[in-house]
């Protein structure tokens, strides 16, 4: 049976430490200038007047309903089989048409190739080897969790059950395969 | 910001620069010119040679101007040596990809229905009269009235028209993209330029062969599509301000802020939706013929599109809620 696979970001358990930025950069040996994954820090002020963090991880969703392979005019934008949105270079023609229309700004165009690329789950190099993404194995906090949305039995499924979680602009129907667990204090910004 | 993730430049959201609004221009100006030309030809008594001006002008411009916009927007692609692969592989729910069907059927319509025009001067009295003799006997067997040709190429310069307002519009990431009025401004807007840019050819270049009925009723066309642009622009911000959220915001910050609010008070609505209308109020009333208002009017028809445009493509990014 093909995989669904996805994944948690916790932002309560996440320190906006950038190990999974620097882990993701170096395991993709990624341009200079580009990133598939940051981790976004922003200063909060709540009602009472105490201070806090909000942490965005600014990433690829890993949408169900794909914005980006819609509109790509040469299958190019693509949804593998278990469900992770991958960039085939060698059919782009580089009209940035996905760039646009995905609402999770999530893709940069490769200095190199000229092509967009963009998180990719690790799924050509760590993925095949049977091991996790890398963000997800360097994550000090385990703030992340990754796994099969089709195994009952998967860790991801475990906490989908157990947490509470949100999908990001979910209002567009793009059905993400990146759940977020809100922050406990403050609102939810989807 | 914190900026400790590192450079943000790759998440600006525009994405989509100048060339891709001048191919817009350009693509909606041919589509017009074609639906122009037709027109015109398509008045009793303008179905036989030598044709009128008019006619001529807007054949010549349709397969003319959808070249220029499509290399340069070959050319505007990151992979500009990888194009052809856009020729072969097609994804039906792509905007795009159905662009590019369009194209296939609708610009050698577009270049038969010009050489029907220009036939004489082609295989004649032109500098390729010897290189093109071989194409004279298809041309002359199609006939001087296909109206198979002809009603095939209006749906497509129909088709073209519109499908570079949804080439917008399929996007949800930018709401002033995202509304179902774009594809009706773009093809209104187009057919507006596509009338302009036939009479400013048609008296620039064939002067002795313009019919002045027929300019004139160019003239009352666009009378009535100008306004119709206003209705279409005034409907797509007040339709967007009425759905709340996100829509509501961008319909104020694009009208508003910015440079960009100046380029749509000063170049859509002044220069192009005013300044033609003033014009046919006033210098040319009752249908008065002056060559030198009615170029102006063209002009500045044609100036208020190519801003239209260009408004539309950098606020609709610029402005996301």
């Amino acid at each position: 049976m093909a995989k669904k696979y996805a994944m948690i970001h916790d932002s309560n358990l996440c320190i906006g430490c950038q190990a999974c930025n620097v882990a993701c950069r170096s395991e993709n040996q990624l341009p200079e200038s580009v990133y598939r994954l940051q981790v976004w820090i922003k200063p909060e002020e709540y009602p009472n007047g105490t201070l806090g963090y909000e942490y965005h991880r600014q990433s690829c969703v890993h949408c169900e309903n794909t914005p980006c392979v819609n509109v790509c005019p040469t299958h190019a934008s693509f949804k593998n089989e278990d469900g992770i949105v991958l960039v085939d270079v060698d059919l782009c023609v580089g009209c940035l048409y996905c760039v646009a229309a995905c609402p999770y700004q999530a893709r940069y165009v490769d200095p190199v190739t000229k092509a967009p690329n963009k998180c990719t789950f690790c799924y050509e190099s760590r993925l095949s080897r049977g091991e996790e993404p890398a963000c997800v194995t360097v994550c000090p906090t385990e703030a992340l969790v990754f796994g099969d949305l089709n195994d009952p039995q998967s860790k991801i499924n475990t906490v989908l059950s157990e947490r509470v979680t949100y999908q990001q602009k979910e209002r567009l129907g793009t059905n993400p395969k990146m759940f977020i667990v809100p922050n406990h204090k403050g609102g939810i910004k989807s | 910001m914190n900026h400790i993730a590192g450079s943000l430049e790759q998440y600006s959201t525009l994405i989509w620069h100048w060339p891709i609004a001048v191919y817009l221009f350009l693509a909606g100006l041919s589509a017009g010119a074609a639906m122009t030309s037709l027109m015109v030809k398509w008045i009793e008594g303008n179905n036989k040679a030598p044709w009128d001006g008019l006619i001529k002008a807007g054949a010549l411009l349709a397969p003319l101007t959808i070249c220029l916009g499509l290399f340069l927007l070959i050319f505007d692609l990151t992979r500009p040596l990888h194009f052809w692969k856009l020729l072969i592989h097609y994804n039906f729910s792509s905007v795009m990809t159905l662009g590019v069907l369009g194209l296939f059927i609708y610009t050698p319509l577009s270049f038969i229905y010009a050489a029907i025009k220009f036939k004489p001067w082609l295989f004649e009295t032109g500098p390729f009269a010897g290189l093109l003799k071989p194409f004279k006997g298809i041309i002359d067997s199609i006939g001087d009235n296909p109206a198979w040709l002809e009603r095939t190429l209006f749906l497509f310069a129909v088709i073209i028209g519109i499908y570079t307002g949804f080439l917008l519009s399929a996007m949800y990431s930018y709401p002033l993209f995202n509304t179902p009025l774009l594809p009706i401004l773009f093809l209104a807007s187009g057919l507006s330029s596509g009338v302009a840019a036939s009479i400013l050819f048609g008296l620039l270049f064939f002067k002795s062969e313009v019919n002045q009925k027929n300019a004139k009723y160019l003239l009352e066309l666009d009378l009535r599509v100008v306004p119709m642009e206003l209705l279409l622009l005034f409907a797509l911000f007040v339709g967007m301000y009425f759905q709340g959220g996100d829509k509501t915001l961008v319909a104020i910050q694009a009208l508003t802020t910015g440079v960009w609010a100046y380029v749509f008070w000063v170049g859509v609505i002044g220069i192009g939706i005013a300044t033609p209308l003033l014009i046919a109020v006033t210098a040319l009333k009752h249908h008065a013929y002056r060559v030198g208002y009615i170029l102006l009017n063209s002009v500045v028809v044609l100036v208020g599109v190519v801003f239209l445009r260009l408004y539309i493509l950098y606020a609709g990014q610029t402005f996301i809620g």
